[in-house]
């Protein structure tokens, strides 16, 4: 199931892709423009559930590399799942945040994203992006 | 007495504060020492969604009864708050610039919004909802969210 | 005071990002929530699930669950056993397109035309499911 090549992605892009919210669903699509577009050599993205689940690869991968978490909510299942799977945790990103600062958009699909979401996971993205950069540099 | 009244609606718990009193547009009340506290109540803040906005009328400011006292938003909806008191706001919560998601995660606690010094308290009081006459309130406003639902 | 519970049937979906059934398995699901059978299910948010939320763990308790999985690995079917019981039902998106012998699909984000007509056969898998297990509640 892991894309090809996956040993040589540096950092780990999991969202919390809550499936009761359009901020979900924002994450999950922010993510994928994140790890297929704008920083696609330098990450990868991970199931969140394999890691509570105890898949030995997905464990060591967010260990062995530097993690950022995107959550739709503020309860966020993302940031606290990979914590407690002993994740190497480098950020940790919310929907709500791109939505502060993007304050004219009101996302309301959650089954497939509207224009209002699919503008705010763009936004989101370039804020992972950027994350992504920073902690590159770090290195 | 216990602490709250809950009711399930699917997996969610909704609860109401004993010992509050309740306007019908959502916002609980507890009276101290002749203050007044003001915050919204459970089924507001499940219903809004994530607030990630609040605005509140300025300490030392006055308020109406039944004028907006404040706004609170989230990607799903902007919600005007109506002051369920006359008076001049006292105080407003500060933390919640920064953290507006303590409205959801304890709206009758830290999600408190202001706090009123009244003009009329035996008066605006009386209007007020009790825990029960609330609760029973919230039970027919989500009935009337089921037959909605169940009419789609 | 809780009023009296009605039948409804909790659906735990994986929403594995990595391929394409995840997101299959997610599409599904909300198709059954929103247009199938609004009226008898819930969604049980896995990431909250995993993370300890409580409404999810006790509604999964109490009310018959229908697991839907990307792949084998099924880690919605593993969450629900370990944290609330045993569900009702479990699908796993591959084994179905294995059965239905689909062509290979690929587009996890944007689901294309082909991915879309397989996930409305998952949905309808599913609601079957639900109306399975809701003509056996007791």
């Amino acid at each position: 199931m892991k894309s090809t090549g996956s040993q040589h992605k540096k950092i780990i892009v999991i969202p919390c892709s809550g499936i009761g919210k359009a901020f979900g669903s924002i994450s999950r699509d922010a993510t994928y423009e994140v790890v297929e577009n704008l920083r696609k050599d330098v990450t990868q993205t991970l199931c969140l559930a394999l890691l509570v689940s105890g898949d030995q690869e997905s464990l060591q991968l967010v260990r062995n590399n530097k993690v950022i978490t995107v959550d739709g909510c503020p309860l966020q299942c993302a940031e606290k799942n990979v914590k407690l799977a002993g994740g190497n945790l480098a950020g940790s990103l919310r929907v709500v945040d791109a939505y502060k600062q993007n304050r004219q958009l009101k996302p309301r699909g959650v089954t497939f994203l509207d224009n209002d979401g699919q503008q705010m996971a763009l936004a989101l993205a370039e804020k992972i992006a950027n994350k992504v950069d920073d902690l590159l540099e770090e290195q | 007495m216990s602490e709250y009244l809950t009711t399930t609606f699917d997996k969610f718990e909704l609860r109401v504060r004993n010992g509050f009193y309740y306007t019908k547009d959502d916002l609980w009340v507890s009276i101290e020492n002749g203050k007044v506290k003001v915050g919204v109540s459970d089924y507001l803040q499940k219903t809004s969604g994530d607030i990630a906005f609040i605005e509140v009328a300025k300490a030392g400011s006055t308020v109406e009864k039944g004028k907006e006292l404040g706004t609170v938003e989230s990607a799903k909806a902007t919600i005007a708050l109506l002051s369920p008191m006359s008076g001049r706001v006292d105080k407003t919560n500060n933390e919640l610039e920064a953290k507006p998601e303590l409205i959801n995660s304890d709206p009758y606690g830290k999600g408190w919004l202001a706090i009123i010094a009244p003009s009329n308290l035996n008066d605006d009081q009386r209007a007020l909802l009790s825990a029960d006459d609330y609760y029973k309130l919230m039970l027919q406003k989500l009935q009337t969210e089921h037959e909605k639902l169940e009419s789609r | 005071m809780t009023e009296t519970p009605e039948k409804k049937v909790g659906i735990i979906s994986c929403s594995g990002e990595e391929c394409v059934e995840g997101t299959i398995s997610r599409v599904a699901t909300r198709l059954v929530l929103g247009k199938l059978r609004p009226n008898e299910t819930v969604t049980i948010c896995l990431p909250l699930f995993l993370a300890g939320g409580r409404e999810e763990r006790e509604f999964a308790r109490d009310y018959p669950t229908i697991t839907v999985d990307g792949c084998d690995k099924m880690c919605a079917k593993v969450a629900t056993e370990r944290y609330s019981g045993e569900p009702a039902s479990s699908i796993v998106v591959t084994d179905l397109t294995k059965n239905w012998q689909c062509p290979k699909l690929s587009a996890r984000r944007k689901l294309d035309n082909e991915t879309l007509t397989v996930t409305r056969k998952v949905a309808d898998r599913i609601a079957e499911q639900v109306d399975d297990v809701l003509r056996h509640w007791v």
